[in-house]
Parts: C-alpha cells; structure tokens; sequence
C-alpha cells in the first residue's frame, strides 16, 4: 500500500513537472507575440538643438524654455557670457501618439517657429522585430525683424523658412542611444549671391546614460555645402552637455558653438567656432503636463 | 491603418503648401544698389567683363604680368572660369584678399560681374 502511494506520488510529480514545462511554453509563445518597444531612447525631444525621436504622447503638453548665453572668450567683464543671454519658448503638444506639433518665438531675429513631428516607424523586438526608430520633421521660421531697408519693395514670403528632416534613431543598450539626422534647409531670401538658398546637412548625436537621472550627450550637425566662400563664415555645429531628469523636469546643460535655437538657426547661421573660443553655455528646461489622460494604452 | 495613413498624407500635403512658396533670392539681385545706367541686360564677356578687367586688373592679373598677382590669371574665359568664385569674394571685399587693393570696384562692375556668373559664364 505504502509502495502504490509512492508510485503515485512520484507520477503526480512528473505530471506536474511536465505540466510546468507546458506553462512555459505556453508562456514563451505568449511573449513572442507580443511587440516589445523600445522607450526612451532620449530623454527630452532634443538631443541638444535638434530634434531626437521622442515625442509627446497623445495628450501631453511640453513647455519649454531654453537659454544661450554669451561666449566664453568674451572673458571675466561679461561674466564669460552670462551676461547676454537669447531665449527661446516653446509649447508643444501630442496631438496623437505618432504625431506632434509644436511652436515657439526665439529672441534671435525675433523669430516665430512652428513644427510637426510624426512618428514612422518604432523599434521593437518581440513579435516585430525593428532595428530602428524613424521620424519625420518639417518646420517653418518666420523672421519678424524689422526689414533693415523700409522703402524697398519687401515681400512676406522673404520672412520664412523651411527644414525638413529625417530621424534615424537606434538604442543600441540601455546606456547607449545613437541618431543620424539627414536635413534640409531652405531660406527664401539670403544676403548675397554667393549664399546657398539650400544647405544641406547631416546631423549626428548621441546619448550616454552616466547614472538613472543623469547622461552624456552629444551632437554635432555636418553642413554638406561649401563653406568658403560665403558672405558671412559658418561651421558646423558641435554640442556637448548634460540631461538631467529631476521629477517632472528635465534639464539639458551644454556648451555649444551656436546662437540658434531652432534648425534654421545652427544649421544655417553657426557663425561661432570651438577653437577660437566662441562657446555658449546653454540651457534647456522641459516640463511635461499631462492635459489629456488616456486610460487604455493603445497601440496606434 | 487607413486612417492613419490618410492623416498623414493630408498633414504632409498642408505641409507641401507652405513649400509651394519657395523662393531663390538674394538681396544683392533683389535690390540691386544700382543706378539705370548700369547696362545689366546684355552682358557679355568680350563686351563687359574684359574691359572691367582690362581697366582694373591686368596690371597684375593678365597672362604676362600674373607673376605680380600670385600666378592668378585674368585674360582667358577659362581661368576666368576656375577663379569666378575668388573673383566674387574679392570684388565684394568679404573674402581674405580685397581686390583691387587700390579700392572697391563700382557697383554697376560687380554686379555686372554676378550677373555673368549667375548666367552661367558665356563665352559671348
């Protein structure tokens, strides 16, 4: 009797044993179908200046407000800069999940900016496996200075100018977050004849997680066209600094070779150079509020 | 999906809109700083532009003197060609040798001079 009850012991083990081997499959097969995505890949909607792959979400207001100061080498008088400083507002907002809109007025030329972000693809693995996240970026510049010369014929259409960009993002680990971003800017009226109209440019940046609320970023815009022979000199724009994530904010501290604040600015108008000095130390600080919660998570 | 696909091209379509105003100008040839006398129709390069150099520049620049100027050529189209973006910046003083360096050529002469460039230096 002792023997039997034995016997059955171990069978119901093994049956159980072999039953737990079939949750786990059933619980593998589960996970495989589901689409796992990558989140934070940066911590802000910019890199630095430009754009990186994050977005607001449906519902989700982001006020932003960012600072340049002076350059370093304007020396101890001028507190290294400190003393001048350009701003920049900006209030964006997630219209949906994939898309997002924002506008914001930079004291530089007394420009108004406005912009749309969609989101094109988002990497995962799980049942979808995508190597990268892609964006879509177009914005608009309207110059509102003061036309220098009042008596001439001066058209509304000078005012404004576009950028269009592609964002190529990959979180390569959880500490380590890379960008390539193709752009193209277009101003309608430039100073001489020998400015481009068009400027291409490559954009590179990314993000080194140091601790859990602190990284390291970088980026850096390649400007494809000539640079030698234009009316006022340009370089590309170098920048390197700090995210800092305090709560609901986010601070982003660097050092930069450029004034501009919005695309049409450090692509187009980086007239500062590191190695002479001309760095600014700059700021940008983001509050998210939530306007609209939505309770079902949804995938689209 | 549809849906999504359709905001997306209605959004990139209003977006297309703003881009259908798209312009090519510079200040220099929107306002030319000018006088009417200045001929900037019918610029030629036998007519116009080698009697600016001939009057400013072959002191140095032509074929037999360019040891003066740095080697640079004015005389022929073609080292005119090779140079027009130097000539530019120079004629304009913005780049980092201002010619001539007696003083600023006169206005109608430098836009002459982008004038031909911008038609794409004919040999007329």
């Amino acid at each position: 009797m002792r023997r039997i009850s034995l016997a059955f012991f171990l069978g119901l083990i093994s049956t159980v044993i072999f039953a737990q081997d079939d949750l786990m499959n059933i619980l593998d097969k589960n996970s495989t179908n589901e689409i796992n995505y990558t989140t934070a890949t940066f911590k802000s909607t910019r890199v630095l200046n430009g754009h990186s792959i994050e977005r607001m979400v449906k519902g989700q207001l982001d006020v932003r407000i960012s600072h340049r100061f002076g350059t370093l080498n304007t020396g101890g008088y001028n507190f290294f800069g400190l003393d001048q400083s350009n701003i920049h507002l900006g209030l964006e907002y997630g219209i949906l999940n994939w898309l997002m809109v924002g506008v914001g007025r930079s004291e530089y030329e007394k420009t108004f900016d406005g912009f749309a972000k969609f989101s094109i693809l988002r990497q995962s693995s799980g049942a979808k496996n995508m190597p990268v996240s892609v964006s879509a970026v177009t914005s608009i510049a309207l110059r509102t200075l003061k036309f220098p010369d009042q008596t001439r014929t001066n058209y509304f259409t000078s005012r404004l100018a576009y950028v269009a960009q592609i964002l190529v993002a990959r979180k390569i680990s959880q500490g380590l977050s890379v960008q390539l971003t193709p752009s193209y800017l277009h101003r309608n009226l430039v100073a001489t004849e020998l400015d481009p109209n068009d400027i291409f440019a490559l954009g590179a940046g990314a993000r080194l997680k140091l601790t859990k609320r602190i990284s390291f970023n970088g980026e850096y815009y390649y400007i494809a066209n000539p640079k030698t022979y234009l009316s006022q000199q340009i370089y590309n724009p170098l920048s390197l600094g700090f995210d800092i994530e305090t709560g609901g904010h986010v601070f982003q501290l660097f050092f930069t070779n450029s004034l501009g604040m919005t695309e049409k600015q450090f692509i187009g108008a980086t007239t500062g150079q590191w190695k002479k000095g001309d760095i600014h130390f700059g700021f940008n600080i983001s509050r998210v509020f939530t306007l609209k919660s939505h309770r079902k998570p949804s995938n689209s | 999906m549809m849906k999504r696909l359709f905001i997306s091209l209605t959004a990139i379509a209003i977006f297309l809109l703003f881009f259908v105003s798209c312009y090519y100008d510079n200040e220099e040839a929107l306002y030319p700083s000018i006088s009417s006398a200045c001929d900037t129709t019918n610029v030629t390069f036998s007519g116009t532009i080698t009697t600016i150099f001939s009057n400013n520049c072959y002191s140095c620049h032509s074929n037999t003197n360019a040891s003066f100027g740095g080697g640079i050529r004015l005389q022929n189209i073609a080292d005119v060609i090779t140079n027009s973006q130097k000539i530019l910046v120079s004629i304009n003083r913005t780049g980092p040798f201002p010619m001539p360096p007696g003083g600023k050529l006169g206005s109608c002469s430098i836009t002459q001079f982008g004038i031909w460039v911008r038609n794409g230096m004919p040999n007329n």
